[in-house]
């Protein structure tokens, strides 16, 4: 038979041992930090490991073992069958849930926002005692006000009841560790599952301390999509928080027009640096862009892009396509030069994969070009791509050469952001 | 371009990208009850209420400092750290009181809409209904911010007061006299008016307020600086702006022994004694003042409101995700609406009634405050100074003192 029972039901609650010697009060509940899933299990819950308690003044952990509780009436009852001092071990891995639970911020896995705990549900089985489930909903809060029977009693003369919600534990993932001294080895493994947008949106609400904790753990590709999401401020806030490493890997995985936005917004020492940490190569495109003034189509453009010469072959193109492995947006429009290096017409990935390998690139290449100028203004670039019916505009210089791509996600993106400013 | 270069101009700058949070919170401050207010203490004592405002300012500069500090630090609300930090129920008392006394301060600002309009020959059954809605509106429809600033640049007309205040020809050597040496007699008046200044100038909800929009701003501690100024320039508005409409008040009204009850009152006994315009201005500075604070007092209190009990809030979700926050929201203006539509209403218990709960409230936010700010794990090393906690706890001790001899000084008299 599992019992179950509410961690606030539980504090301040007097535990005695078998020879009803008062041991002291519950002020909190110790679980493991990294819950490890059994095979008869579906979900992983983390087990109760300490008890910590209060006597006057003096706090102290005893191991939950030992340790058993049973309801009486609606009324709880902790008994100890021998005391035993919780070891150092066992008070460093766990996770005390008043401190880091109760009344913080979680982030809900399924819901992928930030709830609010009320209170936390427990269950005693036989092989010991488990925390399931975390309570969100209104009638843990009424239950800690001390409200909730009796609401409840007068909802069920109209049969109805307060709304519980309660989200699993594997469905959860703690955050907020600002209450504790020493620092956990959480690694929020759970995260990296989550839309890098959600993820985005979940960090923008979170305390200065959480923010760079929660995004200082993400891994670098997850990390790097979930920072071109991030709002500039938010931005800037991470980024200066950041080992410059750290911050130097994660940018690396950016392109390296992202970049130079974010670059934008930082003060300049700080930019340098990080500009200097990061592999020559990517801080070169970067430091390319940064040329550019804020409005023109330069400081929006990619200059990571494909081109070929007319005179490859099919066959040839794809091959190289094959090597380089380039990202989606760069296929957008494919470029093609002529023996100048000058940009003479664009070529479509569906083009080069119907025609026959022998076919030379000049033969099938389409040079009806649309292009913007580098120093163009911005606010052109709406137009034409929805004139033109284009995924991504070739960007050249007045001698017609390339600079880079446009890709409809920067303009759709810019545009978005000036409404929002508007907004604001 | 990586530019280097720290000039003045660069410096001015970054201050006009941070102003904002401190400016506009003391615009909100000087709202239709603040208005009310003033006028009373003015045609009530004339300028020997004036001296209120002195305190009154010192202590709004360090409470707003505390609170910017706090949400740079933390990036948390004060509704966030206080539920995290004092307990789920010391949380339900604040937060059901300011949802009682901000229904209240809302009401307050719909008779504020109804009575300047009033002035302007227009009943209430047509503004109240027409500026509720057009509020409502502004905030679902999602174009808030861009109201925001509009309404920053009117507040610009609460300056206005001034215009008012010098054509009722004040006496500055009798003003100077006052601020030094009240003529006061301590009763029951006295100091509820006392208490009514001062929290109307520092209303708890403010609190809030401010520190979210530090919040939303993104401000850094590097720049506090600014944000200092910023928000000493905000305090020296609201104060200004106070001083100026009790100078009218008390220059034109108390001499003539006219008594008021509403801020309306004062812009229509304004007409004979200082002429037609400086009643104009003041009741359009009214409007204002209350369209402004009725647009952001049922917003902000949602928000808290939502923040404290971990509701998704914010003006950029949908309903479906934020049913409790647009609920809330919707219902605080309703009620507020209807109770002045009501006819007969009893507007004045209801405007001392809430400026009462704002006065229990105040003490019991500012404690949690001091406590939040002096508590090493959340603030770090930017902690309060000792000088902070001797204006802090100060303020605490007055504003409850004041409230306990206010229930107590009726059994003696």
């Amino acid at each position: 038979m599992a019992l179950t029972f509410f961690l606030s039901r539980t504090l301040g609650i007097e535990v005695y041992d078998t020879h009803d010697n008062f041991v002291g009060k519950v002020c909190d509940i110790l679980v493991e930090q990294n819950p490890v899933k059994t095979d008869d299990e579906e979900t992983a819950r983390p087990k109760v490991t300490a008890l910590k308690l209060k006597i006057s003044k003096i706090t102290r952990y005893i191991d939950f073992d030992q340790v058993s509780i049973t309801k009486f009436n609606g009324k709880y009852d902790i008994t100890c069958k021998q005391v035993i001092q919780a070891s150092d071990e066992t008070i460093n891995s766990g996770l005390p849930l008043v401190q880091c639970i109760l009344d913080k911020q979680i982030i809900d896995l399924n819901g992928r926002k930030l709830v609010r705990v009320n209170d936390v549900r427990l269950a005693t089985i036989k092989t010991g005692t488990y925390a399931i489930a975390v309570d969100v909903g209104m009638e843990g809060l009424l239950r800690r006000i001390g409200l909730s029977k009796s609401l409840n009693a007068i909802l069920k003369i109209f049969k109805s009841a307060l709304p519980a919600k309660f989200i699993l534990w594997d469905d959860i993932e703690a955050i907020d560790f600002s209450n504790l001294n020493i620092r956990l080895s959480t690694t929020y493994s759970k995260l990296n599952h989550l839309h890098p947008s959600d993820l985005a949106d979940i960090i923008e609400n979170l305390g200065t301390q959480a923010k760079t904790e929660v995004f200082s753990s993400l891994d670098d590709e997850t990390a790097a999509d979930v920072l071109e999401e991030l709002e500039p401020e938010s931005q800037v806030h991470i980024l200066e928080n950041l080992s410059v490493e750290k911050a130097a890997d994660v940018l690396e995985k950016m392109p390296a027009h992202e970049v130079a936005d974010i670059m934008d917004e930082l003060e300049p020492h700080k930019a340098e640096e990080l500009l200097n940490e990061m592999e020559a190569e990517s801080s070169h495109d970067v430091r390319e862009l940064l040329e550019y003034e804020d409005d023109t189509v330069g400081s929006l453009m990619s200059n990571e892009y494909i081109s070929f010469n007319k005179r490859i072959t099919v066959g040839h193109a794809l091959e190289e396509l094959r090597r380089q492995k380039p990202e989606d947006d760069m296929l957008y429009s494919i470029l093609v030069t002529d023996d100048k290096e000058r940009l003479v017409a664009t070529i479509s990935l569906r083009d080069l994969v119907v025609e026959t390998p022998e076919t030379e690139l000049h033969q099938i290449m389409d040079v009806k070009l649309i292009t913007v100028f580098d120093d163009d203004k911005i606010d052109s670039l709406a137009e034409i791509i929805s004139k033109y019916n284009m995924l991504a505009i070739p960007v050249i210089d007045e001698g017609s050469k390339i600079q880079g791509i446009v890709i409809i996600d920067s303009i759709v993106e810019d545009l978005v952001n000036k409404r929002k400013t508007n907004k604001r | 371009m990586i530019k280097n270069k720290k000039s003045f101009l660069a410096n001015l700058a970054i201050f006009f990208a941070i102003l904002g949070p401190g400016i506009i919170t003391g615009s909100v401050d000087n709202d239709a009850g603040g208005i009310t207010t003033y006028s009373v203490a003015g045609a009530l004592y004339g300028y020997n209420l004036l001296w209120t405002l002195i305190p009154s300012f010192i202590v709004l500069i360090v409470i707003q400092e505390m609170n910017a500090r706090m949400g740079i630090v933390t990036g948390k609300g004060l509704a966030d750290l206080i539920r995290e930090n004092s307990g789920v129920k010391i949380t339900f008392f604040i937060f059901i009181g300011l949802l009682i006394a901000d229904i209240g301060n809302t009401t307050t600002e719909f008779a504020g809409v109804a009575g300047s309009m009033e002035v302007f020959g227009i009943s209430k059954y047509i503004s109240v209904p027409i500026v509720s809605f057009m509020v409502w509106i502004l905030v679902v429809k999602g174009t808030y911010k861009i109201a925001e600033r509009i309404f920053l640049i009117f507040s610009v007309s609460l300056l206005t007061y001034v215009v008012s205040a010098l054509m009722g020809n004040p006496h500055w050597s009798e003003i100077g006299t006052a601020i030094i040496k009240p003529k006061l007699t301590f009763n029951t008046t006295t100091i509820a008016m006392i208490i009514g200044i001062v929290g109307t100038t520092i209303a708890p909800w403010m609190q809030f307020y401010m520190q979210s929009s530090v919040i939303e701003k993104g401000l850094k501690i590097k720049d506090f600086k600014y944000t200092l100024i910023d928000i000493v320039v905000g305090c020296v508005a609201t104060v200004v702006v106070a001083f100026f409409i009790i100078v009218a008040c008390a220059s034109t009204l108390h001499p003539n022994g006219i008594q008021i009850n509403e801020a309306k009152d004062a812009a229509i006994a304004l007409k004979p004694l200082a002429g037609s315009f400086a009643s104009i201005i003041f009741a359009f500075g009214l409007f204002v003042a209350s369209v402004f604070s009725a647009t952001i007092l049922p917003l902000a209190t949602a928000f808290y409101v939502c923040e404290a009990f971990g509701f998704e809030a914010g003006i950029d979700k949908k309903w479906e995700e934020a049913p409790e926050f647009y609920v809330l929201y919707t219902g605080i203006l309703i009620i507020s609406a209807a109770i002045i539509l009501i006819p007969n209403a009893p507007l004045i218990a209801i405007s001392l009634g809430s400026q009462v709960l704002n006065g229990i409230l105040l003490p019991v936010v500012l404690i949690c405050m001091i406590l939040l700010v002096n508590n090493k794990k959340i603030m770090g090393e930017y902690v309060n100074k000792p000088i902070n906690n001797l204006i802090g706890w100060s303020a605490v001790s007055i504003l409850i003192g004041l409230s306990l001899l206010l229930l107590i000084l009726p059994f003696f008299s």
